[in-house]
């Protein structure tokens, strides 16, 4: 029948149109988890099905669906090599689903595509838990959760469908808060998911002449520091990351894995403690201000560098409590093997290394030396550049003669080369610089952008010393951001936003607010929550307290929801008589049936007097008086004064619970 | 002249006592019944008995109007009855040369019309003209109906054969329907010995007169009507316009009447103002026949809507 075929797709395709939203919201919020084919896939599946719906395009056949199945599937085990760990699981749910959309008839199966969706946002939220997320996450639980509501009956206008679906999850809001602060979290357990290998962010364990400029152009932040007391001043805050002994003339590595001793260190000057909270980046190493006197977890070493570096890769937002002094001094003579380490020379850069023994002949003593090649760094027409021009085979050489552009990268690897070329124990250290205020937080956020290199040198009686060759290039460096120093590195977006003051201040604000969410909420761990329960009065927390804790507040909850449904069904009494009146029949529940609710008061005095003929008369006299005070002509200034002695008879009415009714009678 | 009015308002309620007593003594077993029609007179209604035959329907109308002390007329109604039957024809005067009216006997107190749906569609709305304007006319003249004036309409329900249905618009215009139902078997063991009732009757002093009925109506009037009292009755009318399965909900008028009843239910009661009780007392009689379910197979009839109505509105605390 043409005539009802139009009504008939009007009143179809709703339904699994906003099965499909669900599931697309799902792949999208996925998007930058996959690769992009898994989600290309999924949303071409997508607009397969509603076309075929709308327009009547075919759809394949099951022997079609199967191949495809198989080919997606194996394209999955091409391109990751499993299906466990979350990309490839993430993946694979979504192509799969998208072909499962492709079979969808019945209203069971758009349910099925909805749950995809809101299994798709589970699969985000274990990964991705930053701030701006947030809301894209509960606009998909949003959707998803009208479109359960649409399917589920056939003809919800979407307003409603919204409405209803928003309600609904605004008062499970406090279960999920419940859920959240007390459903325990132990650690390690089931729900630690495999991950795949993770694209590692901020610094690497390896340092060639180009490497640090791809950070300074990304202004995420990399960690964000809280002192206890006083910071200390912008160019002393060196935050330490990988050290590189490692040099083949062009790039810098890691030690080769020997074992060195660590020498012993004596701390000088005041201690700075303060709290750091990595964002995560799939390395191992925390940063923490130079120097870090011991390890701030138990899972964490304090390298024989001096620098510290954890069991597992940081892959969610960690914090940790440290202690750190700006100068310390050795102890010890360095030992045999870090010597060794220290100063080894390639063969490379051999105009380098007769320069190193010129500038050492020339000098009295190592410090000297030290300060002379500064000198020449300083003098030699030295230009402080992030687009240095590339450098040749002896990049060393090329650099110190040639180009003489370059930024710390260039320098500190010129500097321990020159150091070593005079047979002075020196490595590169990588870390960050600096670090912005954040007045809103009350912290520090060290950007990747922050990200530096400097040199330090083995010197006979005082140990490794820092020296910063960038410092005399391009003094400035130091004390101001990079950003500033180089205003062409940033972004045009970068530059907008930090054009104006209430931009900057705003950034600042949103900064802290992504602070303290990853503070506060995604590293809302097991310690936390006993921490809370501490603070809720509990003298040795546990994990029974949690729960019992947990069950209480549900309890509660529960009670809270059930009184509203309560209440809605018996309206607050309006008005002093009708709060009496309440009480009143209240009061007289106790010793006959409750009034039903369609009961006037002379009725319900009926009612008492059935059940207790003794108490007949006070309670007719009350229920009438009500009835004359609620309905009878009003006595204009009298009404006031007769309400509030009724009330206080109510107040005084006792009934005797027992009766001596002569049941015989 | 209000202490006299006062000291009359008192007799008219011992009076009303009286004729209550009266007749419950004619009609067994019925003082529910008994009282509903009287107070349907006395809020100015019409009422409306409707039953199966000989359960005592015009015996309950004859004693209402004879304890009223109402002029009455009684009416048979036929599917042959004219509406001139009813309001009166013009006759030509011979001496005087010109038409005269003679009046039907619709121009009575009480007008007591027997198996009203027997009558013709034409005839019953002459009839409901009158009840609804209180007034006929004829031959382009308008003839105002005594005071006070009431109807009391008979009808079987099941009877089918040659019967004209009220319509809905008609029904609308009895303030309540009463049905008797049989009497309980004591009742009838009662009337089984007892004879004719309606001799009885001439035994009895009317308790009423025309005066005292006025009066009566009037101090029915002047029953308090609280707003927490509007506000209860608002919310059961309202409740009949939200049920789904009724094909209409109350009219204005219907609420109009509710509420009028209420006070002379009160009235009854020697109440000087009207409560939830009294409206749940009188909205089955008063609503049951306007209230018809959109299935007729829903199961329940008018009575049983009212009952659910009361059941679902919660009274004003």
């Amino acid at each position: 029948m043409p005539a009802a075929a139009p009504s008939e797709v009007d009143r179809r395709l709703p339904p699994l149109a906003w099965a499909c939203a669900a599931f697309a919201g799902g792949v999208l919020l996925n998007v930058d988890r996959v690769p992009p084919w898994a989600s290309a896939v999924a949303l071409f599946l997508i607009a397969w099905r509603l076309a075929s719906e709308r327009a009547g395009l075919r759809l394949p056949g099951t022997v079609a669906r199967a191949l495809l199945a198989l080919a997606l599937v194996a394209v999955v085990l091409l391109e990751f090599h499993t299906v466990n760990g979350l990309a490839a699981g993430t993946a694979l749910l979504m192509v799969m689903s998208g072909l499962k959309l492709l079979e969808t008839r019945a209203r069971r199966d758009q349910f099925v595509m909805v749950g995809t969706g809101l299994s798709l946002l589970l699969a985000a939220c274990l990964d991705r838990q930053s701030l701006a997320r947030a809301p894209l996450y509960a606009l998909e639980a949003w959707l998803a959760c009208s479109a359960l509501a649409v399917i589920a009956s056939e003809g919800l206008e979407v307003r409603a469908a919204l409405r209803l679906a928003g309600g609904a999850l605004l008062i499970a809001m406090p279960l999920a808060v419940l859920l959240f602060l007390f459903f325990p979290r132990l650690p390690g357990a089931f729900w630690a998911i495999p991950r795949g290998a993770e694209a590692t962010t901020g610094l690497s364990d390896t340092m060639s002449p180009g490497s640090i400029v791809k950070l300074v152009a990304d202004y995420e932040p990399a960690f964000r520091v809280q002192f206890v007391s006083a910071a200390p001043a912008p160019e002393e805050r060196y935050w330490r990351g990988p050290v590189l002994h490692d040099f083949d003339g062009h790039t810098w590595r890691r030690s080769s894995g020997a074992f060195h001793p660590r020498e012993r260190l004596q701390y000088l000057g005041r201690p700075y403690r303060y709290r750091v909270a990595l964002e995560p980046t799939h390395q191992r190493w925390w940063l923490a201000l130079d120097t870090p006197a011991q390890s701030p977890a138990s899972n964490v070493s304090l390298t024989y560098d001096n620098q510290l570096v954890a069991a597992e890769p940081v892959s969610e937002p960690v914090s940790f409590d440290a202690v750190s002094y700006l100068r310390t001094r050795s102890l010890e003579p360095l030992s045999a093997s870090s010597r060794r380490e220290d100063t080894a020379r390639s063969r490379d850069n051999p105009a380098a290394l007769a320069l190193a023994q010129t500038l050492r002949q020339r000098a009295g003593s190592d410090a000297e030396f030290v300060t002379a090649t500064l000198e020449y760094l300083h003098r030699g027409g030295f230009v402080y550049s992030l687009t240095p021009e590339p450098l040749g085979a002896d990049a060393i050489d090329d650099f110190l003669f040639n180009t003489r552009t370059g930024f710390c990268g260039h320098y500190a690897s010129a500097f321990v080369t020159l150091m070593r070329g005079a047979g002075i124990p020196a490595h590169v250290v990588t870390g960050y610089l600096g670090g912005e205020w954040n007045p809103v937080g009350g912290y520090f956020v060290v950007r990747q952008s922050d990200a530096h290199a400097w040199a330090e040198v083995w010197l006979e009686g005082r140990g490794w010393a820092r020296i910063d060759p960038t410092a005399v290039v391009a003094p400035e460096r130091l004390r101001r951001g990079l950003l500033d120093l180089l205003p062409d590195a940033l972004t045009t977006r970068e530059r907008l936003l930090r054009s104006s003051e209430w931009l900057t201040r705003l950034l600042q604000q949103w900064d802290a607010a992504n602070a303290w969410w990853s503070d506060h909420v995604v590293r809302f761990d097991y310690p936390a929550q006993l921490d809370l329960l501490g603070r809720l009065g509990v003298r040795s927390p546990d994990v029974r307290y949690l729960g019992w804790a947990f069950m209480l507040a549900l309890t509660l909850w529960l009670a809270i929801i059930a009184w509203h449904i309560g209440r809605a069904a018996h309206p607050a009494p309006p008005d002093a008589l009708s709060r009496a009146y309440v009480r009143l029949c209240r009061k007289l529940a106790r010793i006959a049936p409750a009034r039903a609710l369609h009961q006037g008061p002379l009725s319900y005095a009926e009612t008492v007097r059935a059940r207790r003929p003794d108490l007949a008369l006070p309670v007719r006299e009350l229920l009438e008086r009500y009835a004359h005070l609620r309905y009878g002509r009003a006595d204009a200034g009298a009404r006031e004064e007769s309400i509030e002695e009724f009330r206080r008879a109510v107040a005084r009415l006792s009934l005797p619970a027992a009766a001596p009714v002569n049941i015989s009678r | 002249m209000n202490a006299v009015g006062a000291h009359e308002a008192d007799a008219d309620a011992a009076t009303l006592a009286r004729a209550l007593e009266t007749l419950e003594t004619v009609i067994l077993g019925k003082p529910a019944q008994i009282r509903l029609c009287l107070a349907c007179l006395l809020a100015r209604g019409h009422l409306l008995i409707e039953d199966v035959p000989g359960v005592g329907k015009t015996t309950l109308a004859h004693a209402l109007a004879h304890v009223l002390g109402l002029l009455w007329q009684r009416v048979q109604f036929t599917s042959d009855l004219l509406p001139a039957d009813i309001i009166g024809v013009s006759i030509f005067d011979r001496a005087s040369q010109r038409f005269n009216f003679r009046q039907g006997p619709v121009f009575t107190q009480l007008l007591l019309a027997d198996e009203v749906n027997r009558a013709s569609p034409r005839t019953q709305s002459a009839l409901l003209e009158a009840m609804e304007e209180r007034q006929v006319s004829a031959d382009g003249t308008t003839y105002p109906l005594p005071e006070p004036f009431f109807v009391v309409a008979t009808q079987n329900p099941h009877e089918q054969l040659g019967t004209f249905a009220l319509p809905e618009s008609q029904l609308d215009r009895f303030l309540m329907r009463v049905t008797l139902g049989y009497p309980d078997s004591a009742h009838e063991r009662e009337l089984l010995r007892g004879g004719e009732r309606r001799e009885l009757l001439s035994h009895v002093a009317p308790a009423l007169s025309a005066a005292a009925v006025l009066r009566v109506q009037r101090a029915v009037r002047g029953v308090h009507v609280a707003e927490p009292l509007l506000d209860y009755a608002q919310a059961l009318i309202a409740r009949t316009r939200e049920r789904s399965d009724l094909k209409l909900g109350l009219s204005p008028r219907a609420g109009q009447g509710l509420l009028r009843a209420a006070q002379a239910w009160a009235y009854l009661a020697a109440r000087p103002a009207a409560l939830p009780e009294d409206l749940q007392a009188v909205l089955p009689a008063v609503v049951a026949h306007r209230l018809e379910r959109r299935d007729p197979a829903g199961g329940g009839d008018g009575d049983e809507v009212a009952r659910e109505v009361i059941r679902a509105v919660p009274v004003p605390t």
